[in-house]
């Protein structure tokens, strides 16, 4: 990301030519290690899966039954998949409309540095410490018809018991529910850092010039951390293409598929069941769409330096 | 228009009491600069009439209406930050109009007055521009620029041109200076410069760790100091303070004399051997190492030739001289 990089200044010419020989010196040492871990380790698979897309193959071997674009063609017709590609949607939605503003308002109330705001802030950080698996499997006991909290609640309230995790129209609520509460943490900690970083003498000039509480956020605070808003919903975009493990303890994509992302669908219909010159047509396709969203953003919302 | 007034202010940070009861009137219209070493609790002070800190006790009265514990916005003051303090998201425009619109002033209104501020400070080329694009002077003129459109009863700076390069804060002096005679509003104003108070200033308030020292106009401060650590802040070159013996007087702990009434005299009661010697054109500033006094400045007429090495007698106008006490204030009635 452009916005990171901090721009260092054209050197003076002479300093260029003493330099240059001193400079190609560090690029012969210092950028083969790189070059050569990025190419095994991320250039090599993805051509890799690239080339078994075109495939039928089942793993073992070598892939030799050439099948074209067939593979794409089954993704595409496949209401499975256009139920994950919605989904995805979904939770790409929830996590810039819900999850983000609920991290914000959360990181507004205990940006400032106190002891009681760093305990807050370390409660509401947990959840995305905790690994995506174990944090669905509590949630599945927490979601559980019989023994779980949300049917003792059901239940003194004088409800049925529920399983929403096997409802049809209210699963993936839950599933969206428990990405808002793993994740919310860390977008809440760019915020507070980048709120850290807003000088308290705009706050303080904003005051005296008359402005309360939500008008010192709505025309300082906001506007300064822009950046931070922009990476973060970076992040959101991207991750939500991504998630996967917490879905798993919790539905497994189901029932009947309902509950399924993009990864999941890839995990489902590719590995599972062995067609894995299928699961990588689903990769080639999320990759695409990542490296979409990541141009797309680099240019609308990246484009030139912010002061 | 409005005066200021503090009465018994005390401020304490935790344990620490920054400020111990201070009491100050600050007359309608004034230009009251408050002077002293870094720490010693000027912007405290400020800070605390501004409103964005609240005192341990006292009482700020703005025009008459106590304001102790009012909002900084409902105070009728404004302030001017060192850093300027302005929304780097906000054209210089947006920047002056902000309160304004925050105060729901017509649009009209809003855009003669802004305007107007432009106009004052030189800025209307500079409108659209964001303050990343300004140089420091123009950056201060905004700040400035988004005080007075406001139209506030009183000014408070805070350090304001400490940022600026020596030549540009002379200019900006002058400016400042006719600012508060075109307004006439009361301002008050926080430095560590007394060269800056000096020239500002028609009250300065010396500040030593959260005590005043000494109030009083500019001359006043400069001809009759209170106490020894004003006569050393004020003025420069400082003020030269002696010990006692200096005078043969057991009674006065230090005498002090300014550079400027010393004079080179064969038969002068001091005899110094100067240090080192800087021709500033109008004035020649030598720094001489006195016989059992120490160190001491002497300024000479422009075209005295003075050299490095050279020992000299030097002779105090008497008149000029001043006396100070083992309790560090001025002594009176020395014959
Ligand atoms: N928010 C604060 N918390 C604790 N101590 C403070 C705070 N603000 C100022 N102080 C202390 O009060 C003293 C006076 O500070 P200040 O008013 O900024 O001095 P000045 O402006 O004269 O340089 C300093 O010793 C400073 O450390
Ligand atoms: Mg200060």
């Amino acid at each position: 990301m452009q916005m990171l990089n901090t721009r260092t200044p054209r050197p003076a010419r002479r300093f260029w030519h003493g330099a240059r020989s001193s400079r190609l010196t560090a690029i012969a040492i210092l950028l083969p290690p790189g070059l050569i871990l990025f190419s095994l380790f991320v250039i090599l698979p993805l051509t890799e899966s690239g080339y078994y897309a075109f495939f039928d193959w089942n793993g073992y071997g070598t892939p030799e039954d050439y099948v074209g674009l067939r593979n794409f063609e089954r993704i595409a017709d496949h209401s499975v998949f256009h139920t994950a590609v919605g989904n995805t949607a979904k939770i790409i939605a929830v996590s810039l409309f819900i999850q983000m503003p609920l991290a914000l308002f959360l990181a507004l109330l205990i940006y400032r540095k106190t002891p009681t705001n760093a305990l807050f802030r370390l409660i509401f950080f947990v959840p995305y410490i905790l690994a995506e698996v174990a944090a669905g499997l509590i949630w599945s006991f927490v979601f559980d018809g019989n023994y779980g909290v949300t049917a003792s609640i059901a239940r003194s309230m004088g409800q049925e018991s529920f399983f929403i995790l096997a409802d049809r129209d209210w699963a993936f609520v839950a599933v969206m529910t428990v990405i808002v509460w793993k994740y919310f943490g860390f977008h809440m900690m760019i915020y507070i850092a980048a709120l850290q970083g807003v000088p308290e003498d705009l706050i303080e000039a904003a005051k005296i010039e008359g402005a309360k509480r939500p008008q010192i956020v709505r025309y300082v605070q906001i506007p300064q951390i822009r950046p931070a808003i922009i990476v973060s919903a970076f992040f959101a975009i991207i991750g939500a293409l991504q998630v996967f493990d917490v879905i798993i303890p919790l539905t497994n994509g189901g029932p009947s598929n309902q509950t399924q992302t993009i990864v999941t669908y890839l995990y489902s219909f590719g590995l599972t069941r062995l067609k894995i010159g299928f699961g990588s047509a689903v990769g080639v396709l999320l990759f695409l769409a990542a490296i979409l969203v990541a141009v797309f953003y680099q240019r609308l919302f990246m484009k030139g330096s912010r002061p | 228009m409005a005066d200021v007034q503090l009465a018994g202010i005390t401020k304490s940070f935790g344990g620490v009491t920054v400020i111990p009861g201070l009491d100050l009137k600050v007359p309608d219209g004034s230009f009251t600069v408050l002077v002293g070493p870094s720490g010693c609790g000027k912007s405290t002070l400020l800070r605390m009439i501004a409103g964005l800190e609240s005192p341990s006790a006292g009482e700020i009265r703005i025009g008459g209406t106590d304001v102790t514990d009012a909002e900084p916005s409902d105070r009728g003051i404004s302030m001017v930050f060192q850093s300027y303090a302005l929304y780097p998201h906000m054209t210089v425009a947006q920047n002056i109009d902000f309160g304004l619109r925050l105060a729901k002033v017509p649009a009209a209104e809003r855009a003669t007055r802004v305007a107007e501020a432009a106009r004052i400070l030189s800025l209307e080329p500079y409108l659209d521009r964001k303050p990343g694009q300004l140089s420091g002077g123009q950056r201060q003129r905004v700040a400035i620029g988004r005080s007075i459109v406001r139209n506030p009863e009183v000014f408070l700076f805070d350090e304001p041109l400490s940022n600026l390069d020596a030549a540009l804060r002379t200019q900006m002096r002058v400016e400042l200076a006719q600012l508060h005679q075109s307004i006439g509003a009361t301002m008050i104003y926080v430095t560590h410069d007394q060269v800056e108070a000096m020239t500002l200033a028609d009250q300065i308030v010396v500040m030593k760790d959260g005590r005043i020292q000494q109030v009083g106009a500019p001359m006043e401060l400069y001809d009759r100091p209170a106490s020894e650590f004003v006569a050393g802040f004020i003025g420069s070159p400082k003020m030269n303070l002696l010990p006692g013996r200096a005078i043969e007087r057991d009674d006065v702990k230090t005498v002090g004399i300014r550079p400027e009434h010393l004079h080179i005299a064969d038969d002068g009661q001091w005899r110094a051997a100067a240090k080192v010697v800087e021709t500033l054109g109008a004035d020649t500033i030598a720094y001489m190492d006195a016989e059992g006094l120490g160190e001491i400045i002497v300024r000479l007429p422009g075209h005295m030739r003075l050299k490095a090495g050279e020992r000299l007698g030097l002779s105090p106008e008497i008149a000029n001289l001043h006396y100070f006490g083992h309790d560090g204030h001025r002594m009176e009635h020395v014959a």
